[in-house]
């Protein structure tokens, strides 16, 4: 017949700090393996396009403009991302990594989680150029 | 769920929204004075379609899809659907990445009993217990991120393989985390079977005999606490139990503490186990090549998932998209003997049993029958059928 | 007493405000305390203040089928209830503002009238969970109510006296947790149901029906039962530390003794998993009302020597 058998957790709590972590003051180390932020290899990268269609999530979105001279525009939406890492896995040309510590993303627009991840000038001079053209304007899927 | 004065009787309604409940679930429970007198129960608030969107997805994507029916047994679903899939594709995934799934699985039951005892504990009243087991999960979260790279949803499965490797670092985080866990569960062990007062709220509630769990088809830790022998790891070991047994952990009491005990004994065998692992990690490739179509067939798999048989059929057509997935989770096995175990007991012990079998109601929306609840009565409709009657119910013209 | 001390000890000191301040600040500790207890960190010190300020905020939605002037009413009930049993005890260590022969039982019955209040206000709202929870409310206080009672009453006759000064000044004297420590730990128990702390707190039972007999209360009515809670806590404290801890005589000893008496409540709170309502009630007229029955035979025949 025992009574209050956290006695010995609960006395000695009082002579240790708390196990909450008092966040954003304190920030532990970020893993080694944790999946945050996609990094694109530009040089590597043939725009074959596998990564998009095997994303769960429809966070990828390669829009092809001339294959031969590799033109394309790829964007990657992190509002959409589950951060799986499927796409590394995919990738034939080891082009795709996730980096481990850009992992606090909230932010106050949605605009700014689709992020374009080679040839940015390119990118923006094609989006400049032909507005409301349906087929060249990568639109949100 | 009205107030019947004459015959001094209420339904009382647990959920859908309730304190006691994490998820959503409907249970409504006919009162006289503190017994419970009749048990209804009503789901299907957590159900997303998942089966029907696993069509239009192909095999790569549904893994994921499928990871994502639940928080706490998402390894185990991933696994289940990666080894199906590879029984369809004639694949056999290697050694290594076999003992490294098993490896996962086990630290996922880990941290799903330690969710559990915190939860119960948290329907007794017993929050200090509930604080405590939820911090030293947090160790084994940990472990699970440095392994895989996320707390929950580890996506460590690949179809073919496993993504990630265990090295030296890992491997010496593990076992000093294991150290720490076990020295806790033991410490846990000796409160849930030794408090008087805790004993009070469990000791001889809800006692389930083995022929009543039969009959009501109970499965994991809650049968085996009625002495039924079932567990797939033992019965038909797949991934590789075969090379590392499992002994079956089962209590003949029946009651609530018997499925404290058996749960515990379960982590007790989870620590060797990986300990096991980790000291004969055999060496090997970590993947092997998988078609992306798969050749036409019906295959199935039953797991073990901590709370119970997990079951998986996969039809296949010769695509790179599934034909059918049919998910048949434990949790909805086990609500049964909630509903029956229920009359007869306080109002006060019915959260009690209900977490007593560790329900876990994400999981276990996958629809069997709708049954119209006005005039009872249910028809199948096909796809293009419910596409109809959709539109002209919310007014649109019959194509 | 003089007319405008009396108007200062009601509304300000240590009446009135400043006990409401207390109140707030005693339950802040219980809260931070067992957040300790339990390895977490627990809330600042403003929260019991802002949570009172905010519920004053919220809008009360009062339900169809219930009386509206009960509803209004019985918080108020409450409150004032506890407001008054605090004249009669040494608060901040200070003489009762007002005192007269029989007034222990007067404040218990004021505390009970807190509990009834919580009781009847269950029951009038017609919810399912509200009724449940009012039934283990009434329940509960036919449990406790005679051996806290009589716990209380153990030192009443060893002072000579039903007068709460008179019994604390006895107890200066004479240390009676020593010489009555079954007596003690029956009335520390009680004071635990009163205040409905685990493990007796079925009554608000929240993880089986919801909130207990105050599911449907909000805003403002909700903030009053709040208030009422938090005097009764230092009411109750300062009862049990007067009479049994040796008296209050000074501001620094009330403080002492009252949250001594706090600490050890909160331990024993995080240390056990609620009970039952039919084992609560089973364990009050088993063990509570033999042991003090004892106590009181031990008294009884150590008089007659």
């Amino acid at each position: 017949m025992k009574f209050g058998t956290m006695l010995s957790d609960v006395s000695s709590s009082l002579f240790r700090r708390p196990a909450t972590e008092n966040y954003p003051a304190v920030r532990q180390r970020n893993p080694a393996r944790l999946r945050s932020f996609l990094k694109l290899n530009p040089e590597s990268c043939t725009g074959c396009g596998l990564c998009a269609l095997d994303c769960p999530a429809k966070a990828i979105q390669v829009t092809m403009l001339d294959r031969k001279a590799k033109q394309f525009i790829y964007t990657y939406h992190a509002d959409q991302c589950l951060f799986c890492g499927q796409c590394v896995e995919t990738c034939n040309q080891d082009s795709l990594s996730m980096v481990n510590d850009q992992w606090e993303l909230a932010a106050l627009d949605k605009e700014s989680f689709s992020v374009v991840l080679r040839d940015v000038d390119y990118a923006a001079k094609v989006l400049a150029e032909k507005p409301a053209s349906g087929s060249e304007t990568p639109a949100k899927a | 769920m009205t107030t019947n004065q004459e015959t001094e009787r209420f339904t009382i309604s647990i959920g859908p929204q309730h304190p006691a409940l994490k998820e959503p679930g409907s249970f409504q429970f006919t009162v006289d004075g503190e017994i419970v007198t009749k048990a209804y129960v009503r789901l299907g608030y957590a159900h997303r379609g998942i089966e029907k969107a696993t069509e239009q997805r192909n095999y790569i994507q549904d893994l994921y899809l499928l990871e994502r029916i639940c928080g706490i047994c998402s390894h185990i679903h991933a696994t289940a659907f990666c080894l199906t899939a590879e029984k369809l594709a004639h694949v056999e995934a290697p050694p290594r990445a076999q003992a490294i799934r098993v490896l996962v699985a086990e630290l996922e039951r880990i941290h799903s009993h330690f969710l559990w005892i915190g939860v119960s504990a948290h329907e007794a009243g017993f929050d200090t217990l509930f604080m405590y087991s939820w911090r030293d999960r947090e160790t084994v979260m940990d472990l699970l991120e440095g392994l895989t790279g996320n707390r929950v949803n580890y996506s460590a499965n690949v179809l073919g393989g496993v993504k990630c490797d265990v090295d030296k670092e890992q491997k010496a985080a593990i076992l000093a985390g294991l150290d720490f866990l076990e020295e806790r569960t033991r410490h846990y062990f000796d409160v849930l079977t030794n408090d008087s007062m805790f004993l009070q709220r469990t000791r001889g509630i809800a006692v389930m005999s083995r022929n009543q769990a039969e009959v009501m088809g109970a499965l994991g830790p809650t049968a085996r606490a009625s002495n039924v022998a079932r567990d797939v790891r033992v019965e038909s070991p797949y991934a590789a139990y075969k090379q590392y047994p499992v002994n079956m952990m089962l209590d003949t009491r029946g009651d609530l503490e018997a499925r404290f005990v058996v749960r515990l004994n379960e982590l007790f065998e989870s620590f060797r186990l990986i300990r096991l692992i980790l000291d004969t990690l055999p060496e090997s490739a970590l993947t092997v090549r998988f078609p992306r179509r798969i050749p036409g067939g019906e295959a199935v798999m039953r797991l073990e998932a901590p709370r119970g048989e997990l079951f998986y059929f996969i039809k296949s057509n010769g695509t790179d998209k599934p034909e059918r997935v049919k998910v048949r989770t434990p949790t909805i096995s086990n609500m049964t003997s909630v509903i029956k175990l229920a009359v007869g007991h306080q109002l006060a012990d019915v959260p009690m049993i209900l977490a007593g079998i560790d329900p876990c109601f994400s999981c276990n929306d996958r629809t069997v029958q709708l049954t119209n609840a006005r005039n009872g009565s249910s028809n199948t409709m096909t796809w293009e059928g419910l596409r109809q009657h959709g539109i002209e119910f919310y007014g649109g013209k019959r194509k | 007493m003089n007319g405008l001390w009396a108007i200062v000890a009601l509304v300000a000191f240590p009446g009135g405000l400043s006990l409401l301040a207390g109140g707030l600040a005693y339950e802040w500790v219980d809260r931070k305390l067992l957040a300790l207890f339990q390895n977490r960190v627990g809330p600042r010190w403003f929260q019991p203040l802002a949570d009172t300020v905010k519920l004053l905020a919220k809008e009360e939605i009062i339900p169809d089928k219930a009386n509206k002037i009960l509803y209004i009413g019985l918080p108020i009930a409450a409150l004032a209830g506890g407001l008054t049993a605090a004249l009669y005890v040494p608060l901040a260590g200070l003489k009762p503002t007002y005192s007269f022969p029989g007034d222990l039982i007067v404040t218990l019955y004021l505390l009970s009238l807190l509990t009834l209040c919580i009781g009847l206000a269950g029951t009038n709202t017609l919810d399912r969970f509200s009724m449940i929870g009012a039934t283990r409310t009434l329940t509960q206080v036919f449990s406790y109510e005679a051996p806290f009672l009589l716990a209380l009453l153990g030192p009443a006759v060893a002072a000579g006296s039903w007068q709460i000064s008179t019994i604390a000044s006895y107890a200066e004297n004479h240390w009676l947790i020593l010489m009555q420590p079954v007596g003690f730990i029956v009335a520390l128990i009680g004071l635990m149901g009163k205040l409905e702390m685990p493990p007796f707190d079925a009554p608000e039972a929240h993880t089986e029906i919801s909130a207990g007999a105050l599911t449907e209360y909000s805003g403002r009515g909700l903030a009053f039962f709040h208030l009422a809670k938090a005097v009764e806590l230092i009411v109750g404290l300062t009862l049990v530390a007067a009479i049994y801890l040796g008296g209050v005589s000074n501001p620094l000893w009330f403080l002492v003794k009252t949250l001594a008496l706090l600490l050890t409540l909160i331990g024993i709170q995080s240390l056990f998993t609620r009970l039952r309502i039919d084992q609560t009630v089973g364990l009050w007229w088993r063990y509570g009302t033999i042991l003090v029955l004892l106590q009181w035979l031990v008294l009884i025949l150590v008089k007659r020597m």
